[in-house]
């Protein structure tokens, strides 16, 4: 190609800057090369007008300022220029000025410019930080060189000399302000390249800050003086190098001036840098793990060298003011120090002693103790973590009260993955979503963090769980098994109990701990895809989830892993969700909490208590016999209601039907008490259906001397108003069919033919089922009844059972879902159960039918 | 052109989506919206701490369409969203004036 064999600089002024960039490219320039080429061709264009527009090169001096100055250029950089000048010569200022900016403005250059006198330049270094620090990098294109070393040398003078504690205060606390504005993370979902943590900016704070305090010009003279190692150096240097080729790309794949790795750049710049999609992970996923590993780098490196200054600044470091804690170790400053480095390698049990005594007293370990921890992981070996001691001092870690800090110190030395060999294919994985805020290692983290402040919020849930050090190692393991494609939760519960094997967890841990990561995404799945009034479902939650302790564990870990996902996950309204769900199954497993005998010894007790209750609110004179009343029926009402039955009764010698309806809170309430005859069930959900109440649940008892009592709690399908429901009549109505006077079969079939237009009887009947149950109880059959809801299901259902001379002792009418269930304690005409095979047939060919006519 | 507006309980959105792509309907705007209607919030008191929620959770799915489709999508919408219960849920017809796709100016119809 033509293009490729020209020089660069051979392009004549501005305009073809872009040509020069893309012939670099073309050239496979990159990295460092291009961004000081590029600043090299500034430079040369920006010295030829000088030349040609300066008359009186002494009075001035064109100074690069920041990353400019450092001849860093990126391509769509902003161009930090100041125009230095001897006051003297203020009158030929406006022609320079004009014949420097103006063709920089004119292609549409992003300049910072500045003119200035030296003394003015002292005045406003007073009062800006960033031009005070950018005035580190200044550097000089062209001019005067008397003129600059001037301003060089005022600047050293006074702010630069004697000056050392206050340019790393204020270098700390831009470094503080920026992780408020960026977060403290590196890995955020789309980092910013120059501003995140671990970023540029944290590389030239520290070499600023060597400069400043140390007179250490640059990286390889860290590393002489003994503030970097020569790993530390070459890692460190490998992850400025990967930045500045992802900053130029970036810059490139955008066409403006934008440092952030914005989510939609991310495939492209993968594909960039030669990644390609692989089957348990994404080219885009290789490429982010790379960017945050290398932040990462960037960013522990820099912590340790701040922490590092501040002790030279502070001279603090004396052992004066130590306490052992134990022998080896002691807390100096309100940090803990390994005494001796040698001890480590002879005795790693001091691996985890250091990281106990972090979380014992809460003070971090000393930056020199955590470098000394990370020089030395090759000492971690099966022996130590398969260790008992270390095991018991990391589940003392786990439920110290600040877990979360410990494990972070242990994640950034590499310890955690040494510890935890598992943990190693997690460390920086970046997930290609808009959801995962976090990498997969900082989102176990933050769980812990967040299961941290639910211990706060939840007293009362967290009062149920008994096992917190389980709970936290759940919450440390429960994505560990991502990385490896699909499925990653039943995986990470095979790898988590591998763990928990080496860690010494008892059996019951071992299990707790595998439901725990195994179900860790049940919870909030369930949530939002299953009907919450399904009662029929909830029960089977409550058995799989079997413990209350195992429900309240897995809820506190639902809501931490979806808090610690990101900001998009979790939310009040489908916290409102997973708390309803939570809710449902521990009210549940409450109930169930009890035995099957015990259940019977309570049912006993609570028959003998609410007979006793009743005799005692009955006359003195009263003769009832107790043994009219099962015990499900007095297991049914509270003590009051019964005497209130037993005295209505009395009014049946006089009067056929009592028919009462009340307003309860969330229904209608009616009752009926007669004397039991057959049909009567069919007649009385008839004329409910007739007046287009819907029966939401219903209990029907018989009373052993023939009296039926049945409480029917109902709903009207048209209308919420109580007062203008026409009770009058329905009562009317209800006295006729009693005394079978009144025609319901033709009036319901009048009154539902326009809702039955619609021919569904196949849909129907395949969702219908019957069941007729003989064991269930000793002395009736139990029939249930499965079917679709609609209006006047409940008299099709009886009016049948009714013609097969059917007599309906005991019903429990539900609904669950959309779904009806009814179940009818029974005898055939004859007293006896339907044990028939040929007449239980029919019977449940007929009910089918029954329920199935739309 | 009308806008449909339905609001439904959450694990229903699954089935409603499903049915309306089964009647040829792909595109429709779904948010996380908060009930504060008749049914009312719940309280439940377990193990001696009250847990209030005072709103029911639903979700609002907003369906853009010709008119002649406005009949089968209500249909569609009320059929996979019912389960026969309270808190079931509403649909809301309104009237369009007039799309718009940005990328494209196109207008109308062509813009659904």
């Amino acid at each position: 190609m033509a293009q490729a064999a020209i020089d660069p600089q051979d392009y004549n002024g501005l305009r073809a800057r872009r040509q020069a960039l893309d012939a670099y490219w073309q050239q496979e320039i990159s990295g460092y090369a291009l961004v000081r080429k590029h600043s090299d061709f500034i430079d040369h264009h920006l010295a030829e007008s000088f030349k040609k527009s300066a008359p009186a090169s002494e009075g001035f001096a064109l100074v690069a300022l920041g990353g400019y100055g450092r001849q860093e250029l990126y391509p769509f950089s902003d161009i930090d220029l100041m125009i230095l000048y001897d006051p003297a010569h203020k009158d030929e200022l406006n022609s320079l000025v004009e014949a420097i900016l103006y063709p920089l403005w004119d292609t549409g250059l992003e300049v910072g410019h500045a003119v200035r006198t030296p003394d003015e330049c002292m005045a406003f270094a007073t009062e800006d930080f960033f031009f005070r620090v950018s005035m580190l990098d200044a550097r000089l294109i062209a001019g005067s060189v008397p003129l600059f070393a001037k301003l060089t040398e005022m600047y050293k003078t006074v702010y630069i000399e004697g000056k050392r504690q206050e340019f790393l205060d204020d270098m700390l606390i831009q470094r503080s302000k920026r992780e408020i504005q960026y977060g403290r993370h590196t890995y955020l979902l789309e980092p910013h390249i120059k501003e995140s943590c671990g970023g540029f900016r944290d590389i030239q704070s520290m070499i600023w800050t060597a400069h400043v305090v140390f007179g250490l010009k640059d990286l390889a003279s860290l590393k002489e003086a003994g503030l970097l190692s020569q790993e530390e150096l070459s890692d460190f240097e490998q992850a400025q190098d990967y930045l500045v080729r992802i900053r130029n790309r970036l810059h490139y794949v955008s066409g403006r001036k934008n440092d952030q790795l914005f989510f939609e750049h991310q495939e492209e710049m993968a594909e960039a840098f030669g990644f390609k999609n692989e089957q348990d992970m994404l080219a885009v996923e290789h490429f982010m793990r790379d960017v945050y590993g290398h932040m990462q780098t960037v960013s522990i490196t820099t912590d340790l060298f701040f922490e590092h200054v501040s002790e030279v600044l502070g001279s603090d470091d004396s052992p004066k003011g130590a306490k052992e804690l134990e022998r080896g170790i002691e807390v100096r400053h309100g940090r803990i120090h390994l005494v001796n480095a040698d001890f480590i390698t002879s005795k790693p049990k001091f691996f985890m002693r250091l990281f106990y005594q972090a979380a014992k007293t809460g003070k971090p370990l000393h930056f020199r103790t955590r470098k000394t921890i990370t020089a030395n992981l090759h000492l971690v070996d099966d022996k130590l973590r398969s260790s008992r001691r270390t095991a018991k001092l990391f589940k003392a870690i786990l439920v110290s009260p600040e877990p979360f800090r410990v494990l972070e110190e242990m994640l950034d030395t590499g310890f955690l993955a040494a510890y935890i060999p598992e943990f190693t294919k997690v460390e920086s994985l970046a997930q290609h979503d808009v959801y995962h805020v976090f990498t997969v290692d900082r989102h176990l983290l933050q769980t812990i963090a967040e299961l941290q402040k639910l211990q706060q919020e939840e007293p009362n849930i967290n009062a149920v769980v008994r096992s917190p050090d389980i709970l936290i190692l759940a919450g440390l393991l429960h994505d560990v098994g991502k990385g490896y494609g699909h499925g990653h939760a039943e995986r990470g519960a095979d790898m988590a109990r591998q763990i928990g094997e080496r860690l010494g967890l008892e059996p019951d841990e071992l299990e707790t701990l595998d439901f725990l990561v195994r179900k860790h995404l049940f919870l909030s799945h369930t949530a939002l895809r299953r009907d919450l009034e399904d009662e029929e479902f909830l029960m089977r939650c409550a058995a799989d989830i079997h413990s209350p302790e195992w429900l309240a564990m897995l809820y506190l870990l639902t809501i931490a892993d979806a808090r610690a996902t990101g900001p998009t996950v979790w939310n009040e309204w489908k916290g409102a969700l997973l708390l309803e769900l939570y809710l449902k199954i521990a009210l549940l497993l409450d109930r169930d909490d009890l035995s099957e005998q015990e259940q019977a010894q309570s049912a006993e007790l609570g028959v003998k208590w609410i007979c006793e209750k009743v005799t005692g609110l009955l006359p003195a004179d009263d003769t009832t016999n107790f043994n009219l009343f099962s015990d499900d029926y007095l297991l049914s009402f509270p003590p009051e209601v019964i005497v209130e039955h037993i005295s209505q009764a009395k009014k049946l010698e006089s009067q056929e039907v009592l028919f009462f309806h009340e307003q309860s809170q969330e229904s209608w309430s009616i009752f009926v008490m007669t004397k039991d005859r057959p049909g009567l069930l069919a007649r009385i959900f008839g004329v409910l259906a007739l007046h287009n109440l819907n029966v939401l649940a219903a209990r029907i008892f018989t009373w052993a001397d023939g009296t039926a009592v049945d409480t029917i709690e109902v709903s009207s399908a048209i209308s919420e108003d109580y007062a203008g429901q026409d009770w009058e009549a329905m009562e009317n109505e209800l006295h006729l069919a009693i005394q079978q006077r009144l025609g319901l079969e033709y009036r319901l079939s009048r009154k539902l033919a326009p809702l039955r237009n619609k021919p569904q009887g196949v849909k129907q009947r395949l969702a219908a089922k019957v069941a007729i149950d003989n064991q269930a109880s000793e002395q009736y059959s139990v029939i249930e009844v499965f079917s679709k809801d609609r209006i006047g299901i409940l008299y099709d259902i009886t009016k049948t059972l009714s013609d097969f001379g059917i007599s309906i002792y005991r019903a429990r009418i539900g609904s669950k879902a959309d779904q009806v269930v009814d179940v009818f304690y029974v005898l055939d005409h004859d007293g006896r159960k339907i044990e028939d095979p040929e007449f239980k047939n029919e019977l449940q060919q007929g009910l089918l039918y029954a329920v199935s006519q739309a | 052109m009308k806008k449909i507006e339905a609001i439904i309980k959450p694990f229903k959105l699954d089935d409603v989506k499903e049915a309306l792509n089964g009647i040829g309907i792909k595109g429709m705007t779904i948010s996380e919206v908060k009930g504060y209607g008749r049914q009312k919030g719940h309280k439940e008191i377990y193990r001696g701490a009250e847990y209030i929620v005072d709103f029911i959770p639903k979700v609002k799915m907003e369906i853009i369409v010709d008119s002649s489709q406005v009949d089968d999508v209500i249909e569609t919408i009320r059929q996979a969203a019912n389960t026969g219960k309270i808190g079931d849920g509403k649909i809301f017809v309104l009237p369009v004036e007039e799309v718009i796709r940005v990328r494209t100016g196109e207008k109308g119809e062509e813009a659904i």
